[in-house]
């Protein structure tokens, strides 16, 4: 029996809280991409960001690991300013999945792949080796320890990449579009890691384009649109009628059981279950 | 008229195994077979061989026969193939020739490499531009677009080779809703204006649901379920086949499951 | 008919402007063959005339030009980017030039010496004619113009393709470093501290660069094949830079320049 917060290859520690203090960015070439975000994570948190392509989603994530710096504000970690921390540092507390696999894999054996991030972290011998093992089970890839990654295809490489950032055991975890080109098994495994991340008080954030799993394993949904938040709460609030003509305005749908329930009138219903209960509670199409 | 896939099995150069077959198969001008599978089912396999590419430019071995209007793939050159069959792929910059400064003579490169004069290489390119809904993008830098835009581009430059038929992997698969939602606008309208067949494969169901007339689901290279797409979608072996149904199929299972009854009603809100 | 109306032709057939970005302006209108003439011959001046002349000259007609064609601040840009060469050039010549008896003081071990000096300003100023020159053919030579007037002149679209997409490529593989970078980071790899950590971080770094394009080339090859890259016969070109009697004179005359000044160099009239 495992204490909550701690597994079997070591516990996790503490989550810090994230805090977004007036932070904007703008990139070299003077384009802006956030304007004055500020918003408070506390530890545990589920966090789904959501909006469209160029809203600002993945500048903000890499805030959280000093691969950007804010052009003003600050980004805070349990109240400290990281301004000065290394990225290699910040890696510790904050684990960062990106998008595409093809931009990281480079070791020739899957185990090596996803050893790197926790070697890179000083954890070694036998620890090293129940990390990376249960990061693999985490994930599905068992099986491939030995397998070459570049001979698993596509989905499979991009669940490798996930386990290689579990593997660091990070209390922070965020994912940058998990089930983007993911089959429907991936996105079961994507949304298991989820689950497990959060169940062990981790900080989960991910970005997502896709609504039915952020509103499904989300307790908190970020609306971003050109470098601002425009809602933020929880999917009740953000995929309910009320704030429909703001996701439009971001580009965005509902999911489909949010529309259904508004038409039947049921109000806010994000998710499958949701409806169901409200068609239940309604007495509903019983016979 | 049609893409005939007959008996098809094809194997990689240098592999053992087929890695798609028996297939058989048939893309009709002016309809949308759609195809569903899990990852390494073989669908993108399957694109490449209706496409003639495989074996022609990939090698490999093909048993069966791969028919593109009655004539045998086998004997086309691949800039013949081209104008008969688009291909298009999931990653938009891979796509592009990374040698034209503006869209314009990106999606006149197809038509240029053809040898045709510049007067019919201009008609071509605004023609393929409407089609796909980019006018507006034509002064615009390739590098420098949105994953919509550049699959938009990508698919402007297979039109411009006229082709009768449209092969498509996964076109969607990186990009946001609106991106998603504009690629699959353009494919409803090049099927209405120029009554083309199209072959697409897609993860997403919704979108499948919205625009394919038939569906085909592949296991292991293999066909394992055909049929009107309404009909596939709906199956309940879709989800041990590694696919996840549509929005509003899961919802009517949710609903159902919970012992309540599937209304017109709530079958109409679900729409 | 000549170049210049085949501009006019294309304008007819209804190519918008950004497509023609006929390029205009003092020395930017020139041909590139013409202005890659002219920078040949000025590299052969700098090196080949003996003395102050070669170099001096060669300089001074490049900074008229340059001012001309309002390129002036890019040729500064290009000699501040020279300094650090320069220098060292300057400080080897000046301590170190072999057989050099003529020394301007004496600082302990240090000797610098009057020859040391002249050796190094006269090959200072060969360098900086040369990358001048360089420059400012580039400066005023779109990589497109260049292309084409080359396909003009017969490069086939292989040769196109390659030139165009390894200039495209540079820009596109330092983007890609960057998110490799990122990502390598994110996992903990160390690019800020100690050297001899951050030397490990070679093959992370520079392994997906490799797999990545790997990968690609399957895939870009097929786009290629897709837009019928390997038709038979000439591409057809859609913007073709003009070459005027101008040009061609200027061309003859670079041409009859280099003849002339590597004969009168061989043949000993220049000392």
């Amino acid at each position: 029996m495992t204490a909550p917060g701690s597994t079997a290859a070591g516990s996790i520690a503490p989550a810090p809280s994230v805090e977004f203090e007036g932070v904007s960015f703008a990139y070299p070439d003077g384009t802006r991409a956030l304007e004055e975000v500020s918003l408070r994570i506390e530890p545990g948190e589920s966090v789904a960001v959501i909006g469209q392509n160029g809203s600002g989603k993945s500048t903000l994530v890499r805030h959280l690991n000093g691969l950007l710096r804010p052009t003003a504000g600050r980004v805070l970690l349990e109240g400290r300013d990281i301004r000065r921390e290394h990225v290699a540092g910040l890696a510790e507390r904050v684990g960062l999945a990106f998008q595409n696999p093809d931009r990281q894999l480079f070791a020739g054996r899957v185990s090596a792949e996803v050893a790197f991030g926790p070697r890179n972290l000083g954890i070694r011998g036998q620890q090293l080796e129940e990390r990376v093992v249960a990061a693999l089970e985490a994930v599905g890839l068992g099986g491939e320890a030995a397998s070459n990654p570049y001979d698993l295809g596509y989905s499979r490489r991009k669940l490798l990449a996930l386990a290689s950032v579990l593997a660091m055991r990070t209390p922070i975890l965020v994912l940058d579009e998990p089930t983007t080109g993911q089959d429907a098994r991936g996105v079961v495994r994507v949304r298991a890691v989820v689950e497990r991340a959060v169940g062990e008080g981790r900080t989960v954030i991910a970005i997502s384009h896709d609504m039915s799993f952020v509103a499904e394993c989300f307790r908190r949904v970020v609306v971003m649109r050109a470098g601002r938040v425009v809602v933020d709460g929880g999917p009740e609030v953000v995929f309910g009628e009320a704030a429909w003509p703001e996701l439009r305005a971001a580009h965005l749908e509902p999911p489909r059981a949010a529309v259904a329930g508004a038409r039947l009138g049921l109000g806010s219903t994000p998710t499958d279950a949701a409806l169901v209960a409200a068609l239940v509670a309604a007495g509903r199409g019983r016979g | 008229m049609a893409i005939e896939l007959g008996s098809v099995r094809y194997r990689y150069a240098g592999s053992a195994s087929s890695v798609l077959g028996p297939i058989d198969l048939r893309v009709e001008p002016g309809r949308v077979v759609g195809v569903a599978g899990a990852n390494e089912s073989g669908k993108s396999t399957l694109c490449l061989v209706a496409a003639g590419l495989a074996p022609g430019v990939i090698g490999g071995r093909l048993e069966g026969s791969v028919r593109i209007d009655g004539v045998d793939a086998a004997t086309l050159r691949p800039h013949e193939l081209a104008q008969r069959c688009g291909l298009l792929f999931q990653h938009a910059s891979t796509q592009l020739s990374h040698t034209t400064a503006t869209v314009f003579e990106e999606v006149a490169f197809g038509p240029c490499n053809l040898g045709l004069p510049v007067a019919e290489v201009v008609t071509r390119v605004w023609w393929a531009l409407r089609t796909a809904g980019i006018e507006p993008l034509a002064s615009r830098d390739p590098a420098r677009l949105s994953g919509g835009q550049g699959q938009l581009v990508a698919l402007a430059s297979v039109l411009a080779l006229r082709p009768r038929y449209l092969i498509l992997d996964e076109p969607t698969s990186e990009l946001d809703p609106a991106g998603t939602q504009l690629v699959a606008e353009a494919l409803e309208r090049i099927v209405r204006e120029t009554g083309a067949g199209i072959l697409l494969v897609e993860h997403k169901t919704d979108v499948l649901a919205r625009i394919a007339d038939e569906v085909v689901v592949l296991d292991h290279g293999a066909v394992v379920l055909s049929g009107s797409a309404a009909a596939v979608l709906a199956d309940p072996r879709l989800a041990e086949l590694g696919v996840e149904p549509p929005a509003g199929v899961r919802l009517e299972r949710a609903v159902r499951a919970s012992g309540l009854e599937w209304s017109a009603e709530l079958e109409e809100a679900v729409e | 008919m000549t170049l210049s109306s085949v501009a006019s032709a294309a304008v007819i057939s209804g190519l918008p402007d950004y497509v023609i970005r006929e390029p205009r302006g003092f020395y930017h209108s020139l041909n590139p063959a013409t202005k890659l003439s002219v920078a040949a011959l000025e590299v052969v001046a700098a090196f080949v005339i003996p003395g102050w002349l070669g170099p001096g000259l060669v300089i001074a007609v490049l900074l008229a030009t340059a001012a001309a064609s309002r390129t002036l601040r890019g040729l500064m840009v290009i000699g501040l980017a020279a300094l650090p060469l320069v220098v060292s050039i300057m400080v080897v010549n000046l301590f170190v030039l072999p057989g050099a008896s003529d020394p301007i003081v004496r600082i302990g071990p240090l000797a610098p010496t009057w020859s040391g000096l002249w050796f190094g300003l006269m090959t200072t100023a060969r360098l900086l004619a040369f990358s001048s020159a360089v420059a400012l053919a580039y400066m005023t030579t779109p990589i497109d113009d260049l292309l084409a007037d080359l396909a003009r002149r017969g490069l086939g679209r292989r040769g196109m393709f390659v030139i165009g997409a390894a200039v495209q490529m540079v820009p596109r593989t330092i983007e890609r470093v960057g998110e490799i970078t990122d990502a390598q980071r994110a996992r903990g790899m160390d690019t800020e501290g100690r050297i001899w950590r951050r030397a490990r971080g070679l093959v992370p770094l520079a392994a997906p660069v490799v797999f990545g394009a790997l990968a690609e080339v399957e895939e870009r090859t097929m786009a290629l094949e897709a837009r019928g890259f390997t038709a038979p016969g000439r591409q057809t070109l859609l913007r073709v830079p003009a070459d005027r009697s101008i040009d061609r004179a200027l061309r003859w005359l670079a041409l009859a320049g280099v003849v002339a000044v590597a004969a009168l160099r061989l043949a000993g009239r220049m000392g």
